[in-house]
């Protein structure tokens, strides 16, 4: 079985963001990148699959130069090789424009399965697997829980609202969008880092990809969440008060 | 056999009875005999030689410096020093029977010669003459020392037994003991006869028999470190766990046999099953699987069945990998051990075959690894976290005006006891007019992972920390940790060079006569294993604490510290199996009777909060010898306004 896994690299958790000064995306300097986590296991499932039912796994990315690293960690993990999109305007892109590269990229590939994290820890738009899979012209399917292999067609575990699932059975080749947490990632090792110097990167320049049309989606401004603070005093009796407290708290903040 | 001793037969008329002449037959029976014995010994001898010289080469091994490794050979084979220090009684008596061979070598060489009559010792041989027989009386004394000696190990051996020599009555210990007592028995008889005696002659033979049968069953037996063990200690790495480094782009660590170097190999054979290592080992103490002395003797069978070029995994049939994590890397083994084995690069080299190649499965173990690898501390906390802690509690940030960089270390940073032993240490080093910074950005020193054997981890964290270093210009450190200190102070050094380092506890010693001294309560004062055994930073603490109060030992202290199971990353690793380490040490410290618990290292520290609580009722107060110090100075500077608060 052929797996594509596209990852993105996305700064670090808690990292500390500062606006650019176009307000259009944050300031990239001094931020250190990380694999996107809902992608670190669609990451595992390929590699899991693959050790299940043998194949290949290849990760996909774009993005600028620094993603080489994430790509290496992903071959020192296990992938067989990789494919760079080598591109610096990822963020003036939209989803579809995105995706349009993604499947250039790996049209000639003929995977059986190609997987992504649910959405990106940056942006959050959880779009870009579904589009790439319409792109291709194969079914998908998103919040993925489990997957079961068999010959020529998959069964997969959806995550439902409020605790359901709902179980599907697919033909392949398909496109997953992996849900977060759903096992356990492996550690990278000295070995497999090693190994993945001599492991094959396919690199691919934006300008040699099929241009899309312009981005119909563009971002407007970017900004920190603004801090504020409202206190409100609740008069009347005690029995009053409660009263009134109870109702804001159902029905205004919602927590009970 | 006439076996009188010649203690009271110390009288002028008698000398040692040789006979005085051999006939031909006799010398080609002699001659035959030594050939035997001799191509006995190299026979298996020759298998362990070439196991050890055929095994990879050491990558970082010098032989400089000498000196070190003479004064090593001199304190630890000559004087025994070591073997005596640890267990005085069995040591002592093994000391005299060292002695007696070497004592011996002369007589022994002079026994053999003499069969060909070149006897030298006599007094009619050319050394004899000059001395006048001398050297016979000298080696007569060494003979009934040893004589009581092997005696007396051979009744603690197969009456007293005790349980470290293994559950297994080692039958050929028996026969080496019989050997060796014979051997001075048939010496010291021949004190007792005339020359001219029928008597010389068997005594002379038997003598010769016992040397014959001894030297083919050394290579056969843990007697091999009769031969090996000098050669061991005077090779040593000298450095207390030195990790090597790895050479090139296929070393793992211990993954199998292609690994194993010539001085694990060398130290393998040396062992000689005393079972210090064990008797010492927190692990085994708790009922764990691991027991350094079966991984020791792991290895070399590994090396007897398959040789240093076999690809046989070395985690496996001869050794568990289970028992390989189990270890604190306290260190006992390595301090005890009398043969110069370096139990912590082998044990650590293991760890490192099975993670650096993906190996080992643990679902705590990756926790801990993509922690690091993420978020750069070992409890998977946020960096923002550490900057709450820093500004709440004000401390300054440091710039390089500053004489010291306070090193918070993952405990400090992030541990609510952690926090505290700093927020204290800070006020310690405030009233001692210290100047001093935290640096803005710190990522875990990466004890955890380079005793757990993740180079990849411990690579990117040293490297980081060093960079940092590098930019804020810090040139000396001081850190509550002694993990950290260590981790500094030596295994940064694979990856740069890095600050001067020191331990609060060193730090503070220094400066003990401007500290407040009081009359406290008393103190128990437990040595980490990473301060004490690590560093040999035995005496700084106990003075800082005593400007406080009144140090007592735990029965085990010192060299001897019993771990509290937080080192070799096993505080990161769940639930032990067995005992919990902490229970053990934790009763130990409580048993005291002291009403404070002194710790030096937040580890020791977390471990123990729970374990007092958990095994005693009224628990005495645990703190770091700096939230100690600072509790003294606060009381110290408040009491000229309200009189004698501190009795």
């Amino acid at each position: 079985m052929k797996i594509i896994v596209a990852i993105k690299q996305v700064p670090v958790r808690d990292s500390n963001l500062r606006i650019d000064a176009s307000g259009h995306w944050i300031d990239e300097d001094d931020l250190s990148y990380e694999i996107n986590e809902p992608d670190a296991y669609a990451l595992e499932e390929a590699l899991q699959l693959k050790e299940k039912h043998g194949g290949e796994v290849v990760a996909l990315l774009a993005g600028p130069e620094r993603g080489s690293q994430t790509i290496r960690e992903a071959l020192a993990k296990g992938a067989d090789r990789a494919i760079h999109i080598e591109c610096d305007d990822l963020a003036s892109l939209d989803t579809l424009g995105i995706a349009n590269r993604l499947a250039a990229a790996i049209k000639d590939e003929k995977a059986d399965l190609i997987l992504t994290g649910l959405q990106s820890d940056d942006l959050g738009l959880g779009q870009t697997g579904v589009v790439l899979a319409e792109l291709l012209g194969i079914p998908h399917a998103t919040i993925i829980m489990q997957v079961e292999a068999a010959s020529g067609s998959i069964k997969v575990k959806r995550e439902l609202e409020d605790g359901w699932f709902q179980h599907v059975e697919m033909p392949l080749p398909a496109l997953l969008t992996i849900q977060s947490g759903i096992s356990k990632l492996r550690y990278a090792t000295l070995m497999g880092i090693k190994k993945a110097k001599t492991k094959e990167v396919r690199r691919v320049s934006a300008g040699d990809l099929p241009q899309a049309a312009a981005a119909t989606v563009t971002i407007e401004r970017v900004y920190l969440p603004e801090k504020k603070k409202e206190t409100q005093l609740i008069d009347g009796s005690p029995k009053e008060a409660a009263a009134k407290l109870v109702e804001k708290l159902k029905f205004e903040v919602r927590v009970i | 056999m006439n076996t009188a001793t010649p203690a009271h037969a110390l009288a002028v008329t008698l000398h040692y009875a040789e006979p005085p002449s051999f006939s031909i037959w006799e010398m080609v029976l002699l001659a035959l005999l030594i050939v035997l014995s001799l191509v006995g010994f190299f026979a298996r001898f020759d298998r362990v030689l070439r196991n050890i010289f055929t095994a990879r080469k050491d990558p970082d091994f010098h032989i400089a410096p000498v000196g070190r490794r003479i004064w090593d050979f001199f304190w630890e084979v000559l004087c025994q020093a070591k073997v005596i220090k640890e267990r005085p009684l069995p040591g002592l008596a093994h000391a005299f029977v060292f002695w007696g061979f070497l004592a011996f070598a002369l007589v022994s060489l002079n026994h053999f010669a003499s069969g060909f009559g070149l006897g030298f010792l006599d007094s009619d041989g050319p050394i004899g003459s000059l001395i006048d027989g001398f050297y016979f009386w000298f080696a007569a004394v060494f003979a009934l020392l040893v004589a009581v000696s092997i005696a007396g190990l051979f009744v603690r051996r197969f009456f007293v037994r005790p349980i470290w020599l293994g559950k297994k009555v080692s039958y050929e210990s028996g026969v080496i003991a019989f050997l060796i007592f014979a051997l001075m028995v048939t010496y010291l008889a021949a004190f007792t006869i005339p020359s001219t005696s029928p008597m010389a002659r068997g005594l002379w033979w038997a003598h010769a028999l016992c040397i014959l049968i001894f030297l083919p069953l050394i290579p056969h037996t843990k007697h091999l470190h009769l031969v090996l063990s000098p050669i061991t200690i005077f090779l040593s790495r000298g450095e207390f766990s030195h990790i090597p480094p790895l050479e090139g782009d296929e070393d793992f660590g211990l993954v199998t046999g292609k690994d194993v170097t010539q001085l694990v190999a060398l130290q393998a054979y040396s062992c000689v099953e005393c079972g210090r290592c064990s008797e010492h080992c927190p692990a085994t103490n708790t009922g764990k699987v691991l027991n350094p002395k079966e991984i020791i003797l792991g290895v070399r069978g590994y090396l007897n069945d398959l040789g240093p070029r076999s690809e046989e995994p070395l985690l496996g049939k001869y050794n568990s990998q289970e028992a390989a994590f189990q270890c604190t890397t306290c260190g006992s083994c390595e301090y005890q051990c009398p043969v110069g084995i370096e139990h912590l690069p082998i044990i650590i080299g293991l760890r490192r075959g099975a993670v650096n190649t993906g190996a080992w499965e643990d679902d705590h173990g990756t926790k801990l690894f993509l922690a690091l690898e993420r978020n750069g501390n070992a409890l998977g906390m946020s960096a923002t976290e550490r900057d709450k802690f820093i500004k709440k509690q004000e401390l300054p940030i440091f710039d390089g005006s500053q004489e010291y960089c306070l090193w918070l270390g993952c405990m400090g940073a992030y541990d609510p006891q952690g926090r505290e032993i700093i927020a204290s240490f800070a006020k310690v080093m405030n009233y001692l007019g210290t100047s001093f910074g935290v640096l803005k950005k710190e990522k875990c020193t990466g004890d955890p992972v380079r005793r757990l054997g993740n180079d990849l981890v411990f690579q990117q964290l040293a490297e980081q920390n060093l960079e940092i270093m590098k930019q804020q210009k810090v040139t000396k450190i001081v850190t509550i940790c002694p993990h950290c200190v260590r981790t500094i102070a030596k295994d940064w050094k694979d990856y740069g060079a890095s600050p001067e380092v020191e331990h609060h506890s060193e730090f503070m010693a220094r400066y003990q006569d401007k500290l407040p001294k009081t009359n406290g309560p008393e103190i128990v004062y437990h040595d980490p294993c990473y301060l004490g055994r690590y560093r040999g930073s035995y005496d700084q603490p106990r003075e800082v604490l005593a400007r406080s109060g009144k140090v007592i030992d735990p029965p085990r202290a010192r060299e001897r510290s019993f771990c509290c199971g937080a080192g070799g990353g096993l505080a990161f690793l769940g639930e032990e199996s067995g005992e919990r380490i902490s229970h053990v040490r934790a009763k130990e410290l409580a048993a005291t009777g002291a009403s404070i618990v002194g710790a030096a290292c937040p580890f020791c520290n977390t471990m123990f909060r729970d374990a007092l609580a958990a095994t005693s009722d009224a628990p005495p107060q645990l703190l770091d010898i700096a939230q100690i110090t600072a509790q003294s100075i606060a009381n110290a500077t408040t009491t000229p306004s309200n009189g004698a608060q501190n009795a």
